[in-house]
């Protein structure tokens, strides 16, 4: 019934806002998946991108050519499927014809909208998927915004040699998320370094219990789980209630207090995680994001969103650079040359598309709190994570 | 290395105990019905979100959750039989249509009603554990494997030795017959499916709990199930439960010796073995003139 | 006669398509979509529609051709045809494997079967990284390379190319699916959909048929992965999983299973509507749903068999009197 309601007044609201829309908008295109059994970290993107668009439109809009715009987003469920991502890629561009595409959860639809931005001279920035051989095609009108599996892995895997974290085993997602942060751990840890039994489970299955018999069996001091919140939530517990007493690393997805609340502090003791965005973190640009995010949304902020949250802003201070709402070329030529500081970090495209923000790593603490143990020049306390 | 083998036996038991609950729903509906019913993971899907519903919405008592999951999935049953599978009983091919366009239709439905995101549900027997050992259960474990014990002893019960059961065996056996005796088939049927799908609704409220409720919870123990009916004898109660057992400790103890990433392959190669050696399953009947 | 009437006015119209659609490269791009689930669904037809199979992992076939002609011209560099001709053969070759042990089964046993090699496949897709770019897909397929014909250019880089691509080949397959039933074989295909021990005792191999049957269709899947794939120019493991030879099987059901042009008004209704009704993907997924209630229920030959109900009740007059059709 609540629902109902909801969406009336959602579609009255939309109704009521169309009746504006003639007031210059630009209207930047979304693919998410915000169904299916990626839906939980859709939600963290969508909302990095509605913040991002509240905040710009609060400060009165942007202005291009000495010519105000609003911000609007044009936002299609990708569902995680490379025909509907790819599909919704050509009808952004010819239907709705959007100057910009930011977006996607999935590698592999990425890897097919891609083309569709090239063709169609749309920009596309991706704000989540990790694969690395994505800006591997040279293609001039694809870009990252967020670390790649290489990036990623370089961070946590000098923390796990410098800990010596070894036999190493894994508990990780059978999808390109988690295949790819394996395949990526191992070739980038030295040939000498143990790794140990590596467990794959499929989206949406919940019992861990034959892994952790195996991890417990294997002898193994550190477990990396390759998942997001729900199942890595499900993982701990069930890693901790068996009595393993394993050095527990996780993605930034296992990072927030969102995490904390499905678990206890007692569960995460001691468990590291990268982090695209500590959200205690003694930087100012990044206390401003947690601190508007969780007045917005009633929760810390999570690094999907501030990745959402800085495309946004790199698609608006592009087409401010270019002087342009509608010219693709254009657009894409000043994000190549875009250099700005976002949330999540400098930000600036490579030859290859791909943005080097900062990728840090974050422990538990005892209480609850956080603290930053890498890279060294923002290592923070506990509390300051 | 035994205690290895040990354990992921047990762990397996666990799951199997699940998948055996689903098994039996869905060979109830083949056995009597002749019906292949994809659609039983969605309503044990169902069951999942009743049961959170009644726990929160009402007296926060976990029996009582389980009982209306039971309840509304029997009803949920009996209008899906009347509706849609009434019509179709003779058509296999259309019955998958319906079944898979229910799977739509519900699967959906549920995510526009409760959202994309999984619900957590933490009764008491939930967060209790119980260390045997080196390795350690929650009371939940126990109390699964209690109650589809208990249904199973009581299916049993009910199709050996009450009137309505023996109906059902006779309508599965030989339906015309049946009626020259004087049962109703349209009413076993319709009871059929309530029954399967209480049963559905059990495992789901019993599952959910323990780990998460969200919309796609049901469709591999589907698949599971399905596989354990099969190879234990499609139409075979003991067959269910020996299927599905057997196949949660399969999948347990795979994990021992091959890439943990085939371990649905090993699953259904068994059940492709099964089939192409004997596709009437460990305690099915061969019928003469099918192979 | 009306059939073939049928066809030749989507024949024109498919051909005309990239002028009728000029301005809508959208619509263009849809209906490529529709074309290369069109294929396999054609292929689907064949075992189905004709000789009465379920199989409910036909998507797997597609992904052994698509991964085959991706992998052929991407990192072999083997021109188009013969990449495309390898896909087709490989995946008739993997279902001449699956066919041998698996077509004397029963058919709920068949249809089940189906569906677990169906689920193989995909795990194979998944996780064999090195050979297929595993989970995290295989991006940068090359398009056909393009030739020139004294002074037309042609080339496959652009919609309108590709589309062209595609529709010349639903077409051949079309016709050779056309062929087929029409001749004896195809009529000894029918003869087993309808009544597999009296076709045996007429002398119809059944098995070699139904053998036959499934190796075509397989391979015709396979060429209709690989078009899909080439179209998106990257292959994902997820484009072949389970839901999607289900949605194969709704959108031959949905067109009309065992009529030639089932397969095609299937995939076109299919691909296109959800694309033209973007509300909320759930509300067009249940709304789909329903349909295929109602569809089991009342058109369970879909919306060609409709479409002859109902030119059969207006024109039934001139059926009596004995007007020839096909």
């Amino acid at each position: 019934m609540r629902r109902l309601a909801l969406t009336l007044a959602f579609t009255a609201a939309v109704c009521a806002q169309s009746a504006y829309a003639q007031e210059d908008t630009v209207s930047i295109g979304i693919v998410t998946a915000q169904t299916g059994p990626l839906a939980a970290p859709g939600k963290f993107q969508m909302n990095g991108f509605n913040l991002a668009v509240e905040v710009i439109n609060g400060q009165g809009g942007f202005e291009v050519n000495g010519k105000t715009y609003k911000l609007d987003l044009k936002v299609y469920d990708t569902r995680c499927n490379a025909a509907e991502g790819a599909s919704a890629m050509q009808r952004l561009a010819s239907v709705d014809q959007v100057p910009i595409v930011l977006g996607e959860l999935c590698s592999p639809v990425a890897a097919a909208e891609a083309p569709i931005a090239q063709d169609t001279q749309v920009p596309l920035i991706i704000t989540v998927p990790t694969a690395p051989n994505l800006t591997d095609e040279g293609n001039p009108y694809f870009f990252r915004i967020n670390a790649n599996n290489a990036q990623l892995n370089r961070a946590l895997g000098a923390y796990v040699q410098a800990t010596k974290a070894e036999p190493l085993a894994f508990i990780a997602w059978n999808n390109d998320a988690g295949r790819g942060g394996v395949n990526g751990m191992k070739a980038l840890l030295p040939a000498d370094f143990e790794i140990g039994y590596v467990g794959y489970f499929n989206v949406g299955e919940v019992d861990f219990s034959s892994h952790i018999a195996n991890i417990r069996t294997s002898g193994a001091k550190a477990v990396m789980l390759l998942m997001d919140e729900e199942p890595g939530a499900l993982a701990i517990r069930q890693i901790r209630d068996a009595g393993l007493d394993v050095q527990l690393i996780g993605t930034l997805a296992m990072g927030s207090n969102r995490f904390l609340e499905r678990l206890n502090a007692d569960y995460l003791n001691g468990m590291v995680q990268y982090n695209a965005l500590p959200p205690n973190a003694p930087l100012e640009r990044i206390k401003a994001f947690s601190d508007a995010y969780s007045a917005k949304f009633g929760e810390e902020s999570h690094g999907f969103a501030a990745q959402s949250y800085d495309a946004v802003f790199a698609a608006v201070k592009a087409m401010q650079a270019a002087g342009s709402t509608t010219e693709g070329p254009k657009i894409r030529d000043a994000l190549s040359a875009l250099e700005f500081e976002g949330v999540i970090g400098p930000i600036s495209f490579d030859d290859k598309g791909q943005a080097s923000p900062p990728v840090y790593v974050t422990e538990w603490c005892e209480g609850g709190d956080r603290k930053v143990i890498f890279p060294p020049e923002f290592a923070a306390g506990c509390g300051a994570g | 290395m035994a205690t290895a083998i040990l354990e992921q036996f047990i762990n397996g038991t666990m799951m199997g105990s699940i998948y055996v609950l689903m098994a039996l729903g869905m060979v109830l509906i083949y056995g009597v019905m002749h019906v292949l019913n994809f659609a039983h993971g969605v309503l044990f899907m169902v069951g999942g979100y009743i049961a959170h519903l009644f726990f929160f919405n009402l007296s926060g008592s976990y029996p009582v959750a389980i009982l209306c999951s039971m309840v509304t999935l029997a009803l949920i049953g009996m209008v899906l039989e009347r509706l849609v599978f009434r019509s179709l009983r003779d058509n296999l091919r259309m019955q998958i249509v319906a079944s898979l366009g229910l799977i739509l239709i519900v699967q959906n439905g549920v995510v526009q009603l409760w959202g994309p995101h999984a619900l957590q549900m933490r009764p008491a027997s939930v967060d209790s554990l119980v260390r045997v050992g080196q390795l350690s259960f929650t009371v939940q474990h126990f109390v699964i494997i209690g109650v589809v014990v208990a249904a199973v002893t009581t299916l049993y019960l009910f199709l050996r030795y009450t009137r309505l059961g023996t109906a059902m065996r006779a309508t599965s056996q030989h339906p015309e017959a049946a009626v020259v005796v004087g049962i109703d088939p349209n009413r076993v049927y319709t009871i059929t499916f309530m029954i399967a799908c209480a049963l559905a609704g059990l495992g789901g409220a019993l599952l959910g709990p323990l780990f998460l409720i969200f919309p796609q919870m049901g469709d591999a123990p589907m698949l599971k199930a399905l596989s354990a009916i099969i190879i234990g004898g499609m139409g075979s109660v003991p067959g269910a439960i020996v299927g599905g057992l057997g196949i949660g400790i399969l999948e347990s103890m795979s994990t021992l010796v091959i890439p943990t990433d085939y371990r649905d392959t090993v699953v259904f190669g068994v059940l492709i073995l099964m089939l192409l050696v004997r596709p009437w399953g460990i305690f099915g009947v061969r019928v003469r003139g099918e192979n | 006669m009306k059939a073939t009437i049928v066809a030749l006015v989507l024949l024109v119209a498919g051909a005309l398509a990239p002028v009728i659609f000029a301005g809508q490269p959208y619509a263009l791009y849809v209906l490529t979509l529709a074309l290369c689930y069109a294929i396999p669904a054609i292929g689907l037809n064949l075992l189905y529609g004709y000789t009465g199979l379920v199989s409910l992992g036909h998507m797997g076939f597609a992904g052994v051709g698509a991964y085959t002609t991706a992998v052929l011209m991407k990192d072999v560099g083997l021109p188009f045809v013969p990449s495309l001709l390898a896909g087709a053969a490989a995946a008739g070759f993997v279902g001449l494997v699956v066919g041998i042990p698996c077509l004397r089964l029963r058919s709920h046993f068949f249809i089940v079967v189906t569906l677990a090699v169906g689920m193989i496949l995909f795990t194979l897709f998944n996780n064999l990284d090195g050979l297929t770019g595993g989970a995290e897909g295989l991006p940068g397929i090359p398009r056909p390379q393009g030739f020139a014909i004294g002074p037309l250019e042609v080339e496959f880089r652009s919609l309108t190319g590709f589309y062209l691509l595609a529709f010349t080949v639903t077409t051949l397959i079309f016709a050779f699916q056309y062929v087929l039933v029409r001749s004896d074989f195809g009529r000894s295909l029918s003869s087993v959909r309808q009544d597999e021990t009296l076709a045996a005792a007429r002398g119809v191999n059944v098995f070699g048929h139904k053998l036959m049957a499934f190796v075509l269709s397989a391979a015709i899947a396979g060429v209709g992965g690989a078009m899909k794939v080439l179209f998106l120019r990257a292959a994902a493991p997820l484009s072949f999983e389970l839901q999607e030879s289900i949605n194969l099987v709704l959108m031959l059901i949905l067109g009309g299973a065992g009529y030639l042009i089932g397969p095609i008004i299937g995939a076109v209704i299919f691909v296109g509507l959800p694309e033209f009704l973007r509300i909320a993907s759930e509300m067009r997924l249940i709304f789909f749903g329903f349909v295929l209630l109602l569809l089991a229920r009342f058109a369970p030959r879909g919306v060609c068999g409709l479409a002859e109900a109902a030119y059969k009740k207006r024109f039934d007059r001139e059926e009596a009197v004995g007007i020839a059709h096909s």
